[in-house]
């Protein structure tokens, strides 16, 4: 191949995303429907895309805010709110491994809030730790640590709902059995853990649940030393500490939780459905446009056939088209989802939020739909016969 | 006489003709056309119809075990906030029910949510599950199966199973026995019930083998969850739910079921993000249906102006086209709602199986997805024959 049969090829492509331009620009009230129609249906693919992760990211959400490098757990594990208990001592048992810097516990247990709106007792989420140890990456906890350390003394994330009554520090607040004064807010998200979450040290949650020993623990985070490679390290503790525990390295947790959301509940189906059809309505929002485009510029197409071009050249011209709808539409579309993300986190408290591989994958997926609208709209196109035409 | 009535009715019914006709051929005009149209409107309907599905299944879910419980009037704590909570109230509160006139019987409900796993007898790992219980001699739930097995969920240890549950459980395949909590139970039988977005899969037991699960404070007997209260045939339920009221201490909330069903709806509607999730994507179906159909017919209108035009010019009034037009438009509509409707049926079931949600086609599913259809196409109509109405006939040629 020479340098001129290169550059005409260039030329020819150029040309062919000219053509494809001035169609689409030559009626432009229809056009801007057929951008709206694509505009929509790549919304509701990022809409429900932002729901099908949100919800194990809604799972995920206390261990993003933990600092581990490791999570040990008891081989009953099923989800973070069902972890199951496991003995104290493997904690001291992996505190005492070469790797380890620190092995904390965390309690978690469910509680009566007796002092809700309505004299309803909504059921509260509580979570005992020890204040001394500061294992969230939340600034809000860390500050107010230290009031944990009076007895009966909780924070209250801020997310909990209104039907707990007001969360004003101060408030005494009766839990289960006992008054818990309530000692600061902070922001977390309660995810799926329930419709309140309260933080309070261990002396305290022994106290809220008298029937539970601190001998058995829910979640222990583990934190290695610098250096330390998590999955030599992870392979290590299950060594040491036999098969009754579970050692997640953060890879693995996501991938467990992410895996517990999509396939034991109805979330998968329920989003994945959606998915599916907002894309199959989006190839017909794309085809509906070519067909009309490619049926009212027949004769056109027959007369570019009659002077010579060739088919497939006339099928390109049909995909850069429908490849322009949706480029074009995207844009907006993207924007739109940013914002109905935003709506969708203050409404919901579901963590959805944009990233590059969703993008990605959405871009990828309009591009698809492209092209199979324009390959069932290229039927039409077979029929423009320069013979019939004058 | 007959046959003279049979004409006027043909005519009357024919009638419309006069101007039917032009909307339903212009429709068939160009069968490829209406194939995509019909496919384009027809799957925006579907995804309409596949999120109503989703929220009615979400709300049916939480609802279908309130529906099953067999009472005129429930009593439970005034505190508890929804139904799938434990918040037990003490048995001796039935007793006093029961005194009160017009009550014909009264009987415990247990169930607990969070507290009782499961074996699956099959992997031998176990799962939360929920649990209900009640007196054998004294049935409260609506589950047939459940009314058939009564004698032996009266013996000790023994369990029936929900064969809808989720599968993981193990509990659609005829185990003869599993644990609860450490406790071997032997199955008796199962039934269908699904779960709910709480809970995986359900177990029904009798109330001796509640107790030895789940005791009372202080190794007592365990505490009621709801008091299922039948009145009798001749009284008036507003004079007993208000008798009982005063006869029960204000820790105990007297309801209807429609009271009990109203609570744990509005409760759902308030805290899930069901709501707002699967409105959303309505809505999003609803104005994508219109963008398409608004396509459709303003493609349709500018191909058919000359011939609008013309019959303007030869004096057909403007109103009469713009009938045309909307009547185009709910063909239109219809030719997409029509295959959607059965589309979404067979979906309904499969997700359904698949995901055990209670999904149904129901009458005003039907409706209100034929009403939004006919909005959507009917809205982008109006806004459409703008054309028509300018059609000079004098510029067409």
């Amino acid at each position: 191949m020479t340098e001129g049969e290169v550059g005409l090829g260039r030329v020819r492509r150029a040309a062919r995303v000219w053509l494809a331009w001035r169609i689409l620009t030559h009626d432009k009230a229809r056009t801007i429907l057929a951008i709206a129609g694509v505009f929509m249906a790549i919304l509701l693919i990022f809409v429900e895309l932002g729901f099908f992760f949100a919800v194990p990211q809604g799972g995920m959400l206390l261990y993003d805010n933990l600092q581990f490098d490791l999570l040990m757990t008891s081989n009953r594990y099923e989800y973070q709110a069902q972890p199951g208990q496991f003995p104290r001592g493997q904690l001291d048992r992996a505190r005492a491994a070469p790797e380890v810097a620190q092995a904390t516990a965390l309690y978690f247990g469910s509680a009566k809030w007796r002092s809700g709106e309505d004299g309803k007792s909504p059921d509260v989420f509580v979570i005992g730790l020890d204040p001394r140890r500061p294992i969230f990456k939340v600034d809000a906890i860390n500050r107010q640590l230290a009031v944990l350390e009076q007895l009966d003394t909780a924070l209250v994330d801020s997310a909990t709902r209104p039907m707990f009554g007001p969360l004003t520090t101060g408030r005494i607040v009766k839990i289960g059995d006992r008054n818990v004064t309530i000692g600061g807010r902070y922001v977390l998200g309660t995810g799926f853990m329930g419709l309140g979450v309260t933080l309070v040290s261990e002396q305290s949650f022994a106290r809220l649940f008298p029937y539970r020993s601190l001998d058995l623990v829910n979640l222990g985070p583990i934190q290695l030393k610098p250096g330390v490679d998590p999955d030599q390290a992870a392979a290590e503790l299950r060594k040491r500490l036999g098969p009754d525990t579970l050692i997640f390295t953060r890879g693995e947790l996501e991938a467990r939780e992410v895996a517990y959301w999509t396939t034991r509940t109805s979330v998968g189906l329920i989003f994945g459905s959606g998915l599916i059809i907002s894309f199959v309505v989006g190839i017909m929002v794309v085809y509906q446009t070519l067909a009309t485009q490619v049926s009212r510029q027949l004769p056109q197409f027959a007369t570019l056939k009659a002077i010579g071009y060739r088919e497939r050249s006339l099928d390109g011209t049909v995909i850069t088209i429908s490849l322009l709808i949706v480029i074009v539409g995207f844009v907006p579309a993207l924007a739109a989802a940013l914002g109905i993300y935003s709506v969708i986190r203050d409404e919901t408290l579901l963590p959805v939020a944009m990233t590059w591989p969703r993008l990605a994958a959405v871009f990828v997926a309009t591009l698809v739909m492209a092209s199979i609208s324009a390959l069932l709209s290229l039927g039409s196109l077979r029929r423009a016969d320069p013979a019939e035409l004058f | 006489m007959l046959s003279w009535t049979g004409t006027s009715l043909l005519r009357r019914l024919w009638r419309p003709a006069r101007f039917v006709p032009l909307a339903w051929r212009n429709l068939l005009a160009n069968k490829p056309r209406l194939l995509r149209s019909s496919g384009g409107i027809g799957f925006a309907v579907l995804l309409i119809l596949m999120q109503l599905g989703f929220e009615r299944a979400f709300f049916n879910a939480a609802l279908e075990i309130i529906h099953l419980l067999d009472g005129d009037i429930f009593l439970q704590s005034a505190s508890k906030y929804r139904f799938a909570t434990r918040d037990p109230f003490s048995r001796g509160e039935l007793d006093a029910a029961r005194a009160v006139s017009g009550v014909a019987s009264a009987w415990p409900f247990y169930a607990d949510w969070f507290d009782v796993f499961w074996k699956n007898p099959f992997d031998g790992k176990t799962f939360l599950v929920r649990v209900f219980a009640f007196d054998p001699d004294h049935p409260v739930l609506r589950l047939p199966e459940v009314k058939g097995r009564l004698a032996q969920l009266g013996d000790p240890d023994t369990a029936m199973v929900d064969r809808h549950a989720r599968r993981f459980l193990g509990m659609d395949r005829g185990a003869a026995q599993s644990e609860l909590n450490g406790l071997t139970v032997r199955i008796v039988g199962s039934f269908s019930l699904g779960p709910d977005f709480e809970s995986d899969g359900t177990v029904v037991i009798g109330d001796r083998t509640y107790a030895k699960l789940l005791p009372g404070p202080g190794g007592g007997p365990p505490g009621v969850e709801a008091g299922v209260i039948k009145l009798r045939a001749d009284s008036d339920p507003a004079a007993v739910q208000r008798a009982l009221r005063a006869a029960l201490p204000p820790g105990i909330a007297v309801l209807t079921k429609e009271q009990l069903l109203e609570l744990e709806r509005r409760f759902q509607a308030d805290v899930s993000s069901a709501g707002p999730i699967f409105a959303m994507g309505t809505l999003v179906g609803f104005v994508v249906g219109m963008l398409i159909a608004y396509q459709i017919i303003y493609t349709d209108l500018t191909e058919q102006l000359p011939q609008y035009a013309t019959m303007k010019a030869i004096g057909y009034r403007t109103s009469y086209l713009i009938r045309v037009v909307l009547e185009q438009a709910a063909f239109t509509g219809l030719a997409g709602w029509i295959p959607a409707w059965f589309l979404s049926v067979l979906l309904y079931r499969a997700v359904g199986e698949l995901a055990l949600l209670p999904m149904r086609m129901t009458a005003d599913l039907t409706l209100i997805s034929l009403g939004l259809t006919l909005g959507m196409c009917l809205i982008s109509a109006i806004l459409a024959v703008r054309r028509v109405i300018a059609a000079d006939p004098a510029e067409v040629f």
